[in-house]
């Protein structure tokens, strides 16, 4: 696909498609947008148990769902975040930078994540009386 | 006269004496059976569980493994309306009656589940009801115990549990009068003096009697023995009553041996020998488990069914006999088959090794003494289905190779470690080819030198400074010698012995070249090499010396997988656990083993790493894994080999697992081993049975790909022979473009880079 693109390129002398077209329609398709892909729902009812324990302050048991869920879903920035929120939480501040860390790594293009992991770790850093790094 | 007076006087001394000597001795046992049966709490072995599973829609698992898992739990075939603890079979679909459990956070109710499957995974998981379940959780398998002394197990139950079949068919059988004695029967004692005369004690006992044998006495047929049990009968029963002392007996009474575990009591009899709770058991299941008090040995179901089936049919007689049961039920009863759950013979443990590896992290924080008696529940992550992976291919290949004599005489053995690379977990272990001897295991136990499993470290120190060292880096492979002070000059050879010039820096971990690893090594510096080394897990001490770079340096399995999981996770050690959780005998939390995360290193050098690794089993040492699975799956791994082919390993990692492989002789001889054909087999042949995961990194935002002509080491495409995608850490990709780079390459790029651009905004638009 993109070759064929890369010859009507060349065909039409205009090697210098910088600007980003964000119309999709004539570009290679991309993979689909991962908010398509459909939520597990055990991961998603363990989130919410998680939550719950969460709101009455069953901490613990709501870190034993997260990592339940992230048995199933390994790579799912947002559970690691959330875990990092409970270990926050916790006082466990190390393991909240950790795991906010770790969302980072599996967080993408994904901006907003990636701002909330970074207060994740600036309020981690901060609780645990530390300066940076 | 006087004399005579003087004979009874001394008679009635002699029969006070006697009588004071009685109470004294009378005196003595009360005290022993009241301090010993009041003190007595029957010492319950920690009970380990294996990883429930977790049913849920999309996960990948084959019908037919949750069918076997169901099996090994002692669940029937067939659907039995009213009971707990069957499955039964539709096409692409499972009916389950779930059995309750209590887990770490709470009971689980019985539960009638439905589970549909469909190319080898779970579509839904629905209740009977209709209703949609997010997730099932099966009850784990019991992968066996920490035991008391003797190896007894049981499974307390209280007398009310005990459907009254079993109790009136037990009474029948052994104690007619139990409820009316004195803790003796006349007629017994009768006979039990009339087999005296024939010199052998026997016969006679009460309930009682039978239980203060067991509980106090040693087994010996001896005149005194038998009249302190007598004694001590009477005791009992004057200080408790009738259903403590029954509830007692129940619990206690031996009933069979599984290997080296003892079966004692009813309630852990009804699970080994029928699958089920005492309280479930029919009538001709309980007539069957009294017959065998008499001698479990003798009345086996297993190995003398014939005869078992005879002695139940009389306990139904003698029932029947009693009025304790109606014509009807003991028809129906003597009809029925013995009925016994498949022998799953497992005795303490079926799986030693990883038993052996959570008695010992347990021992961190529980004393021995309440391991073995205060009935502890311990959930780990032992994963059966990886396990039985594990052993098979081991066994098989170390089979195969003895037949061939390839590697040296018969004799090898082996260890096998696998985790989940996300976690830590560690989801199988095994200890040698022997998997159920309980004895030296060497996932845990040998150390053993590394050869070139180490190699990766050295790397990861280069590709952390992106300015010197990238992929492409030229690496010297000619010849080298090391020269430090106090130490002999040391002059590392390749395995092939030959050297290869310069090469690229992923060229040589790919083909493993030991001169330009050590010369890299060292021109990084040893020690700061080894302080990676711990950085990435390995806690054992260290020899400064550059040859510990090239593996002279002694690792368990265990140890390297704990290495490698550090890699495997893109720079994020987690400690290697084999349990979650432990509670108390009724369920209250005690402890939980929490997943723990640490950022040991930057994500960017480790990305490149582990591409690099999947350069050793695309091109390099291990690319005979080609052989059992896909080249698609990008697996990760290293091969090392030892001085004088001594050690065969191979570590790496796919998408869901890290697996780290050992092949050896115990006494460390010289052999032909390598890692490629010794150790990488039995890797690949387990992991093609688990259908692994393909390899997805997660590309950190400074790292980008670029196509590289591997001629020059410059920028090239598609139109340059085989031209390679390397990651580069931002900045540090060559600039220049090679010749045979055309204008469509260039183009190609300018496309791959808007699209990039186009995907990053769209991300950054819709959010994910």
């Amino acid at each position: 696909m993109r070759y064929a693109l890369a010859l009507v390129a060349l065909l039409f002398g205009c090697t210098t498609v910088q600007e980003p077209t964000p119309t999709p329609e004539p570009a290679p398709a991309p993979a689909p947008p991962p908010a398509q892909r459909p939520e597990n729902i055990a991961v998603a009812g363990l989130m919410e148990n998680a939550r719950a324990d969460v709101a009455a302050g069953r901490l613990s048991n709501a870190a034993a769902s997260l990592e339940r869920a992230l048995r199933i879903e390994p790579r799912n920035p947002r559970l690691w975040q959330e875990l990092a929120r409970v270990r926050l939480r916790q006082g466990q501040y190390a393991q909240a930078e950790s795991l906010a860390a770790r969302s980072n790594a599996w967080a993408g293009g994904d901006s907003a994540l990636r701002a909330e992991n970074a207060r994740i770790i600036a309020e981690a850093r901060e609780l645990s009386g530390r300066s940076g790094r | 006269m006087a004399r005579r007076k003087k004979l009874v006087r001394y008679l009635g001394y002699a029969l006070a004496a006697t009588l004071l000597a009685f109470a004294a001795f009378a005196l003595h046992l009360d005290f022993r059976v009241r301090s010993e049966f009041e003190g007595r709490r029957f010492a319950l072995p920690a009970r380990i569980y294996a990883r429930p599973l977790e049913l849920h829609a999309g996960l990948r698992i084959a019908q037919a493994d949750v069918e076997d898992e169901l099996r090994q739990l002692g669940y029937r075939e067939g659907a039995r309306e009213g009971e707990l603890g069957w499955f039964a079979r539709g096409s692409e679909r499972l009916d389950i009656a779930l059995r309750p459990f209590v887990f770490w956070d709470g009971p689980q109710p019985a539960k009638r589940i439905s589970v549909a499957f469909e190319a080898g995974a779970v579509t839904a998981v629905r209740e009977a009801a209709g209703g949609e379940l997010s997730l099932a959780r099966l009850e784990p398998l019991p992968i066996g115990g920490i035991y008391p002394a003797g190896n007894e197990d049981r499974v307390l139950v209280r007398l009310a549990e005990v459907p009254p079949h079993l109790v009136q068919a037990l009474l029948a059988t052994e104690d007619r009068k139990f409820f009316s004695h004195l803790g003796f029967d006349v007629r017994g004692l009768a006979r039990a003096a009339l087999s005296l005369a024939s010199g052998r004690m026997q016969g006679g006992s009460t309930l009682t009697q039978q239980l203060v044998k067991n509980f106090f006495l040693t087994p010996e047929r001896t005149l005194q023995r038998k009249l302190t049990e007598l004694v001590m009968a009477v005791l009992l029963e004057l200080h408790y009553d009738k259903s403590e002392i029954l509830e007692t007996y129940l619990n206690e009474i031996y009933l069979g041996q599984d290997r080296d575990r003892a079966i004692h009591g009813v309630g852990l009899a009804a699970q080994f020998y029928f699958g089920k709770d005492v309280q479930h058991l029919t009538l001709a299941e309980a007539a069957t488990l009294v017959g065998m008090v008499k001698g479990p040995a003798h009345y086996d179901p297993y190995r003398h069914a014939a005869r078992t089936l005879e002695r139940r049919n009389l306990v139904l007689r003698e029932t029947r006999e009693q009025g304790a049961i109606t014509m009807a039920q003991y028809a129906a009863a003597r009809a029925a088959p013995l009925g016994v759950s498949r022998k799953l013979g497992t005795g303490t443990s079926p799986y030693p090794a990883f038993v052996n590896l959570v008695h010992r992290q347990l021992r961190r924080d529980y004393d021995e003494a309440d391991l073995r008696s205060e009935g502890l529940h311990i959930f780990t992550t032992l994963d059966p289905r990886v396990q039985e992976a594990a052993e098979r291919a081991l066994t098989k290949r170390l089979a195969q190779f003895d037949k061939e004599r390839r590697f040296g005489a018969p004799g090898l053995e082996g260890a096998v470690v696998v985790t989940d690379p996300q976690n830590g977990e560690v989801q199988a272990l095994v200890g040698g080819r022997d998997v159920r001897y309980r004895g030296y295991n060497r996932a845990v136990d040998a150390a053993r030198p590394v050869g070139s499993l180490l190699k990766p470290a050295i790397y990861l120190t280069a590709l952390a400074e992106p300015s010197r060292y990238t992929l492409l880096t030229p690496i010297d492979d000619g010849p080298f010698v090391w020269k430090s002070r106090g130490a002999p000059d040391w002059q590392p050879a390749n395995y092939d012995k030959k050297f290869h010039g310069t090469v690229p820096l992923r060229v040589a971990l790919a083909q493993s070249y030991n001169v330009a690893a050590a010369r890299l090594g060292t021109e990084l510096g040893v020690e700061r090499v080894l302080a990676n080394v711990r950085k990435l897990g390995v806690e054992r001490e260290l020899r400064p010396f550059a040859s510990t770079l090239l593996g002279a340096v002694e690792l368990s399995p265990l140890e390297v997988a704990q290495m490698y999981q550090t890699i495997a996770a893109g720079g994020f050690r987690s400690p290697l656990r084999a349990i979650r959780e432990v509670t108390t005998q009724e369920g209250r939390p005690l402890q939980r083993y929490a997943l723990a995360v640490e950022q040991a290193f930057a994500p960017e050098p480790m990305y490149l790493l582990s591409a690099a690794m999947q350069d050793v089993v695309r091109e390099g040492t291990a690319q005979g894994l080609k052989r059992f699975l896909p080249a698609e799956l990008g697996v990760a791994g290293k091969t090392g080999t030892t001085d004088e082919q001594r050690d065969a390993w191979f570590a790496g990692f796919t998408g869901d697992r890290l697996a780290v492989v050992w092949i050896g002789y115990d006494d460390n001889r010289a052999a032909r081993l390598t890692g490629a054909a010794a150790a990488l087999p039995v890797w690949g042949e387990m992991m093609a049975a688990l259908a692994p995961e393909p390899l997805a990194f997660p590309k950190p935002e400074r790292v980008e790909h670029v196509w590289i002509d591997p001629q020059t080491g410059l920028r090239g495409g598609t139109s340059c022979a085989g031209a390679v995608e390397l990651p580069f850490i931002e900045g540090s990709a060559p600039q220049e473009r090679a010749p045979c780079s055309g204008a469509i390459d260039e183009a190609v790029e300018a496309i791959d880079a808007t699209v990039e651009k186009a995907k990053s905004w769209l991300e950054r638009l819709f959010g994910r």
